[in-house]
């Protein structure tokens, strides 16, 4: 589709906007989204979503090209539709086309270890891993508290113990 | 029952509204990209009868396919579902709270989007309601959670906390003042993104902005909402200053007075007058120079665009009738 403000170049940015009370289709190039003030439409979705595109297929497409296309067992999602569309199939998608997601993930977030809330049903493993931040978590705070009541060798203590939760962890990996 | 929206909050002149959203999808179905209309129909009842098992919000479970073009435009204009949304019909439902401050879109981008709004700025407490109701849905349905990437979400961009939140600022004195854009770019390096509330693109209407965090991997809900609420006081600390610099200007508080006088005897109002002027209004109100309590201003933005006003007053039927129906709420109203 040609982009409906200069009719030169393809259609890359397609807006769906509320004007009036009535649904707006516009299908825009780069150029002409930018000059009309569009170029940020969908920052709030933490990035440009051109960029998103550019790093998938920059990245990934020429080592997928050769050979039998990998299709994820649940949904039957290959990687290169899931580069193509920027959406993932289904949560198994996560697990089989792992790595080769992981490098669009960090170029989003900069990071790739999620911190925060935890889901009730994860599977076996995990809980543990959760118990043992949380113990890391809770003997941070214990030392904290004893350095700000200067209670050293009490503080001393709970940093060697976070000491060998650490080694732990190390060796684990 | 008085929606949510008509209160105020917690710095009211500047802050309209809070809100959480977390996406989630079920651990054992594809994601809504991946389902056809009965698939996403099995989801819904999946997660219906979830949220039904407990209500103690007075929900209601309303299809998009039973909904006229118009009901879903002004449910997108409320900020209670997203424009795409609004466009769906077949396999998408929404789960509505009777103070409308709860709305959890199903089969949207993620099986779940869970919503919690909240008048004036109140991050931890709309976080606390969203989580609460997370926690509820987690023990009764199996969400899509990996230990190392989080709540697995149908776009990347969402992974980790799966966690949007933003508060909606009215910033007339710094738009007016030209500092927006220098602001915006600020803003986005610390990991936020500032947007125009309503109408995308360079010229926000009503200088409504909406300022949201981006990255939701590696950061906490807590940080999260920490390093939000702190931008926000800040923005709201320069707002008020350049309001007053502003003030100072005998011809920006006349400005303020015509406004009103519009507003008050208008016969017609477009919606883009009426958006330009009770901006006006409400940083008069703001300031102390008019007597016009908030709630009816805050009101007035919400119920005052096209298609909630269509839906609200069958009179306003087409863009004339409907510009003339705005001007008469309006004058009753202030």
């Amino acid at each position: 589709m040609l982009c409906q403000n200069c009719g030169k170049n393809e259609a890359t940015t397609h807006i769906k906007q509320i004007i009036n009370g009535d649904m707006a289709e516009s299908h825009l190039c780069a150029d002409c989204a930018a000059h009309l003030g569009y170029s940020d439409v969908f920052s709030g979705f933490g990035l440009n979503l051109s960029e998103l595109f550019g790093g998938f297929l920059g990245d990934m497409l020429p080592a997928a090209a050769p050979g039998r296309v990998q299709r994820c067992a649940r949904c039957g999602s290959s990687f290169e539709e899931i580069a193509r569309s920027g959406m993932v199939g289904c949560a198994d998608c996560y697990t089989t086309f792992y790595d080769r997601l992981l490098p669009s993930i960090q170029r989003i977030h900069g990071k790739i270890k999620h911190s925060g809330k935890i889901g009730a049903a994860v599977p076996a493993a995990a809980p543990q891993e959760e118990t043992k931040e949380e113990k890391r978590a809770k003997l941070q705070a214990q030392m904290d508290k004893a350095i700000a009541d200067q209670a050293f060798e009490e503080a001393a203590k709970l940093r060697d113990a976070m000491r060998a939760l650490d080694a732990e962890g190390g060796n684990a990996q | 029952m008085s929606k949510w929206y008509i209160e105020k909050g917690d710095q009211g002149d500047i802050v309209l509204s809070t809100r959480i959203r977390l996406a989630r999808n079920l651990r054992e179905e594809p994601f809504p990209i991946k389902l056809d209309a009965q698939g996403k129909n099995r989801v819904n009842a999946l997660i219906r009868s979830a949220v039904f098992e407990n209500d103690q919000n007075d929900f209601s479970f309303i299809e998009m396919k039973d909904l006229s073009r118009r009901q879903a435009v002004s449910l997108a204009e409320r900020h209670l579902i997203s424009p795409e949304f609004a466009a769906k019909k077949e396999g998408s439902a929404l789960i509505l709270s009777k103070d409308e401050s709860v709305s959890i879109m199903l089969c949207e981008e993620d099986h779940i989007r869970l919503q919690v709004m909240k008048a004036g700025l109140d991050l931890e407490g709309a976080y606390d309601i969203a989580d609460k109701l997370d926690s509820m849905l987690d023990a009764r349905v199996h969400f899509a959670f990996d230990e190392r990437i989080g709540y697995l979400t149908q776009c990347p961009t969402n992974l980790g906390t799966a966690m949007r939140a933003s508060v909606m600022l009215h910033l007339p004195a710094l738009t007016r003042c030209g500092q927006m854009t220098r602001l915006a770019n600020t803003v986005s390096k610390l990991g936020l993104t500032v947007r125009g509330a309503y109408g995308e693109g360079s010229q926000p209407k009503g200088d409504l902005y909406q300022i949201s965090n981006q990255i939701t991997l590696g950061i906490t809900e807590e940080t999260a909402i920490a390093n939000l609420k702190s931008i926000v006081l800040q923005l709201v600390a320069q707002e008020r200053a350049a309001a007053a610099e502003l003030m100072k200007n005998p011809a920006e508080e006349d400005k303020i007075y015509r406004a009103l006088g519009v507003l008050r005897l208008a016969r017609l109002l477009s919606s883009d007058e009426f958006m330009e002027l009770i901006s006006l209004v409400r940083l008069g109100v703001a300031r102390g120079l008019l007597d016009v309590p908030m709630e009816k201003i805050n009101e007035l933005i919400v119920n005052m665009q096209p298609a909630t006003l269509s839906v609200m007053h069958s009179e306003a039927d087409g863009p004339a009738a409907r510009d003339a129906a705005r001007a008469k709420i309006v004058r009753e109203t202030l």
